[in-house]
């Protein structure tokens, strides 16, 4: 029994070239029908070689095995990679139906907390900083951006080795604490809306009715209840307007491109 | 706009979705390619006003389980290429005139790529079921995936960028003349978008959650901005006034408000002991699991020897 394992030991070589190739490669392949499938393959294919041997059975069994439908956050993916080498590592071909349900069940969670993270959060932090630092004709906030960016490459290249030494525990391991970070991000993001809203939404009110012989500044009556309520108010407008059915982002924009295209021309708003 | 800043912009543009992909460098933000283009086309604010706007505009709008995005940075690369080469063209204008719809229409293209790709991974399929399997043809394939993916961003800037120019100057005399009311209303357009922005990126935080730091986030920053802008004001009127007068004031600086932010996310991670608890537990039942897989591990090669 023993003899049919392979006898391969991952070297920091292997982990070099599997991070090189994650970081360059891993979504080049990316299409409609099995979306990360080659590149997951693509990854790995150097230390399949190796584990298994060229033009044996098993290479060819679990090269098909890696190329059916995978998709993953490409910040997190190297994690599953980890754990999936740590078990082809000791088990070989044996370990394949392991394999294929560590695969299945664990892109799933780790696209969620990478999208939420790094799609979503990250960006806003940074770029809500780049944004308005922009505004103003200032560069430097891209620059830091780009700095947290490259420090988020070294995470993405640490967190393999990290993965395929802890193998499968690290799953329950990460799931509370990184919640608990989540958590607090998301109110460092919701914190920022706020500050955006208030500041990078240049609009107002000019419209000034005459009702008898008074004239009615609308946007000063509004700026003493407080000021920037106009922006608040359309965020909250797309927010409702986000919610109906069928409603998607690109829609949204559209939308209030035209509202607002109609509303500035006819001297309802005007850009501050 | 000159042959060779054509060339870099499309260069660019075909760069830009592969950093995207790869290390994500954030230079191909909307924000970041305002900065490039602006360097390209020699008007760093421009590129800087639109950039920011656009990335704005899709701050909530995530890569979500691989579906396509508008596609902010390719709009920022054109607008920024003709707001600072056709006459009449305000960044404002040009954010809602052309970078807004480019983004709109760019999502077709990188369906088309995400389609092309498709052929490549049906080839390695093809590959794999050989004989004999040529690895290296393998691991080309998955790297032709670029081609289609960088295409589909640098042939239509290419285009809207060599053939263009007329068509905007035409639409920008429209604007500034005829069509004066439309130019108005686009303006404002392009000051509102970034509203949409954020209330997608709210759908995706969990707002009724933190609502309190929503409006805390809100309030603090309105009222810091009305009494900075105030004094900037003040200060120009009495510097104008005044020759003697010679101190600036500067606007709100949005890293000190950000910093407020990083307070309240510490304090609130601070405040979940139950959960810091549960977490240290579970590390401490998982240290054990390991060490029992340790202990597999040398079962194994025990066994082997």
């Amino acid at each position: 029994m023993t003899n049919s394992k392979p006898k391969y030991q991952l070297t920091d070589k292997d982990f070099k070239q599997i991070n090189r190739r994650s970081l360059f490669g891993f979504q080049l392949g990316w299409n409609y029908e099995r979306m990360q499938n080659s590149g997951y393959l693509y990854t790995i294919l150097p230390q399949l070689r190796k584990i298994y041997g060229d033009d044996s059975p098993e290479l060819k069994e679990m090269m098909k095995t890696h190329m059916q439908f995978f998709n993953t956050s490409n910040f997190f993916n190297t994690i599953v990679t980890g754990i999936d080498l740590a078990v082809e590592e000791n088990e070989g071909i044996e370990g394949k139906d392991t394999v294929t349900s560590l695969k299945v069940g664990l892109m799933g969670p780790f696209a969620a907390i990478g999208d939420s993270i790094f799609a979503s959060l990250v960006p806003t932090i940074f770029g809500a900083l780049a944004a308005s630092m922009a505004a103003q004709g200032n560069p430097i906030g891209v620059v830091i951006w780009v700095i947290a960016s490259l420090l988020i490459c070294v995470f993405r290249w640490k967190q393999l080795h990290f993965a395929y030494d802890k193998g499968v525990s690290l799953v329950t391991d990460m799931r509370d604490s990184l919640n608990a970070l989540t958590d607090s991000a998301t109110v460092l993001g919701v914190f920022m809306v706020g500050a955006l809203v208030a500041t990078m939404v240049n609009i107002k009110f000019a419209w000034v009715p005459q009702i008898g012989k008074v004239t009615m500044n609308v946007q000063n009556n509004l700026d003493m209840i407080i000021p920037k309520l106009l922006p608040a108010a359309v965020v909250a407008f797309v927010y409702w307007l986000l919610g109906k059915k069928g409603m998607t982002s690109t829609k949204a924009i559209l939308i209030v491109l035209v509202l607002c295209v109609i509303l500035g021309g006819i001297g309802v708003i005007a850009k501050i | 706009m000159v042959w060779w800043q054509i060339l870099l912009l499309t260069i660019y543009a075909g760069l830009e979705i592969l950093d995207e992909l790869q290390i994500y460098s954030s230079l191909n933000t909307p924000v970041g390619a305002g900065l490039i283009a602006g360097i390209i086309m020699g008007d760093l604010q421009t590129g800087l006003i639109i950039g920011a706007s656009m990335q704005l505009m899709v701050l909530g709008v995530g890569t979500f389980g691989g579906a396509s995005k508008i596609d902010a940075t390719t709009g920022t690369v054109l607008a920024t290429a003709f707001s600072t080469s056709v006459r009449g063209m305000s960044p404002q204008t040009a954010i809602s005139s052309i970078a807004v719809p480019v983004a709109a229409i760019m999502v077709e293209l990188d369906v088309l790529a995400r389609f092309a790709n498709t052929y490549f991974a049906h080839r390695i399929d093809h590959l794999i079921d050989q004989d004999k399997i040529n690895y290296s043809a393998v691991e080309r394939n998955v790297l032709y995936g670029a081609i289609p993916w960088s295409l589909s961003r640098a042939v239509p800037v290419f285009i809207a960028l060599a053939f263009g120019r007329g068509l905007v100057q035409t639409i920008a005399n429209a604007l500034n003349g005829d069509l004066m009311w439309l130019g108005t209303g686009l303006t404002v357009a392009g000051a509102t978008l970034p509203a949409v922005g954020f209330a997608i990126l709210l759908r995706y935080l969990p707002v009724k959650k933190h609502i309190a730091y929503l409006i805390l986030g809100f309030t603090i920053t309105t009222l810091f901005s009305v009494i900075f802008s105030n004094i900037q004001a003040l200060g120009a009127g009495v510097a104008a006034a005044n020759k003697s007068f010679t101190a600036t004031f500067n606007g709100l600086p949005m890293l000190a408000i950000a910093m407020i932010g990083l307070a309240l996310a510490i304090l609130h991670y601070k405040s979940i002991p139950i959960n810091k608890a549960a977490a240290k537990n579970v590390v401490a039942s998982s240290d054990n699991a390991s060490s029992k897989i340790d202990d597999n591990k040398g079962e194994i090669t025990d066994d082997e020897l």
